[in-house]
């Protein structure tokens, strides 16, 4: 398991950002592609962008399963860390 | 207007992975050799993909002797030197050279971009206030790709270009030099791609998880992914009529092209454009879809590519489709130089009655129902191919090239 301290608002903002999003306008379970219009390339920005401020390694597979805010920070709970 | 001419390929210059200079290249292809080793040309430490396909024993003095070979970055001094190689090839001395209207159009992905690459690593380890290289700042202009091939054969009357139109930028170039000697605005084209392996081009394609961890399997069920490469493809197009006026030795004919942007996608191809660029490109020909024997398949080995372009292949040509080969599985992907060096192996394919095959191949992809001819190439009696190129962005362009025949009533 992971050690990593996952900061909940400092991913939603990388998120927010990565589909050029308020804050605030960002829920847990809205569907990125369907609900907010992002496609394969916001998803990878994302992951990569979580890679970095959170120094662990995102498997490629995991990408798939990022859909939501939710899903993104179950991914991120079990990512390793570096 | 007058009636157009048609336009054969006397010419062939060729770097690559594989092997360089028009002999090698065609027997590497025969062979089914395959490129791909560990990268040397920058550090892939920290990448999770350390793979690619580098062009060995390349010697920029051996083709470039009048312009300064250091001014040059090696994205141009590949296209100089493939020039270089396929006017000498078409048998054209300077001489003869310097009274032709030339189209000189050159494809690339990345331009000098490794070039960029080194001019930034400076500028992070040195600090910004250190002055950039002024003489690496001189090999950043993409124009230069083809200004030097003008610069270095003397060709005082040739109009340089350099098309940037991503993975797909050969074959732009060469339905560009097509146009230009079929409407008798030039005498010859001198026409292809060239990209020099870049940092900046792996690690994209890396964070997008389309590098292979070991080998590019184009069709296979198993396939990762591509291996980004470097090379030049440089073909000379001149009329039938001067050809044959010259006694030239034509390696093929070239016989139409289509192009088409549909958008659609930053990456994905898009299979109803895919299929309508081939379609063009047979329209444009005068061929029909049953008399083609050979596809030269832009064939990534991405999982999404080939099943795409396979389906795209299917609606053209129906339930029992050509043999569809992938050269990237030898060549690596090339970028700008993928397609012409495509073209090339095409030409060659035609000139010599043989299929070039999909090496590393295992099983194919039940996805994607094609004849890849895996890993042996085959002899055969080819007489239309059809060489595709496929870009991010959905900019598509294929080209067809047809046997040379003289005895043959077309």
């Amino acid at each position: 398991m992971s050690a990593v301290a996952i900061d909940e608002a400092k991913v939603r903002e990388i998120v927010a950002d990565c589909l050029d999003l308020e804050v605030e306008e960002l829920t847990l379970t809205d569907h990125f592609i369907d609900h907010y219009g992002a496609d394969s390339l916001n998803a990878i920005e994302v992951l990569a962008r979580l890679e970095k401020e959170f120094h662990v390694t995102i498997p490629q597979e995991e990408l798939a399963n990022m859909v939501n805010l939710s899903a993104v920070l179950e991914v991120l709970s079990r990512a390793n860390a570096r | 207007m007058n009636e157009p001419q048609r336009v054969v390929v006397t010419g062939i210059g060729v770097l690559s992975s594989i092997g360089n200079g028009v002999e090698e290249f065609t027997s590497a292809l025969r062979e089914g050799r395959c490129g791909a080793g560990p990268i040397t040309s920058f550090d892939t430490t920290g990448f999770l993909r350390t793979f690619g396909h580098e062009v060995d024993g390349f010697r920029p003095e051996q083709w470039i002797h009048r312009l300064p070979v250091e001014q040059l970055g090696r994205a141009t001094q590949f296209a100089v030197a493939a020039a270089r190689m396929a006017v000498q090839d078409a048998g054209l001395d300077e001489q003869e050279l310097a009274g032709l209207r030339a189209q000189i159009t050159v494809g690339t992905t990345d331009g000098e971009a490794a070039e960029l690459d080194k001019m930034m690593a400076e500028s992070v380890a040195k600090g910004p206030e250190h002055p950039a290289d002024q003489l690496v700042a001189g090999r950043l202009p993409s124009h230069q790709l083809a200004l030097a091939i003008a610069r270095e054969l003397r060709l005082p009357r040739a109009v340089p270009a350099v098309l940037g139109t991503a993975c797909a930028a050969g074959n732009y170039a060469i339905g560009d030099g097509f146009d230009a000697v079929r409407s008798g605005e030039a005498d010859i084209a001198v026409v292809g791609g060239a990209d020099a392996i870049c940092r900046r081009t792996f690690a994209g394609f890396s964070r997008l998880g389309l590098v292979s961890s070991d080998f590019c399997r184009p069709f296979d069920a198993d396939r990762e992914g591509l291996l980004t490469a470097e090379g030049a493809g440089v073909l000379v197009l001149e009329t039938l009529e001067s050809a044959r006026h010259r006694g030239a030795r034509i390696y093929a004919e070239l016989l139409g092209y289509g192009l088409n942007c549909d958008a659609h996608h930053p990456t994905a191809p898009d299979q109803a454009s895919v299929a309508r660029c081939m379609e063009l490109a047979l329209a444009d020909a005068g061929v029909k879809a049953n008399e083609v024997d050979l596809v030269s398949a832009h064939g990534t080995g991405t999982p999404t590519n080939d099943i795409t372009e396979t389906r795209a292949i299917r609606e053209v040509f129906g339930d029992n489709p050509p043999r569809t080969v992938a050269l990237k599985a030898m060549l690596g992907h090339s970028m700008g130089a993928a397609s012409a060096l495509g073209a090339a192996a095409s030409a060659l394919a035609l000139a010599h009655g043989f299929v070039p095959p999909t090496v590393n191949h295992r099983t194919t992809d039940p996805q994607c129902q094609i004849d890849c001819v895996p890993n042996h190439s085959v002899p055969a009696d080819l007489r239309v191919v059809v060489n595709n190129g496929l870009a991010f962005g959905g900019n598509n362009a294929s080209v067809v090239l047809g046997r040379h025949d003289e005895e043959l009533v077309r």
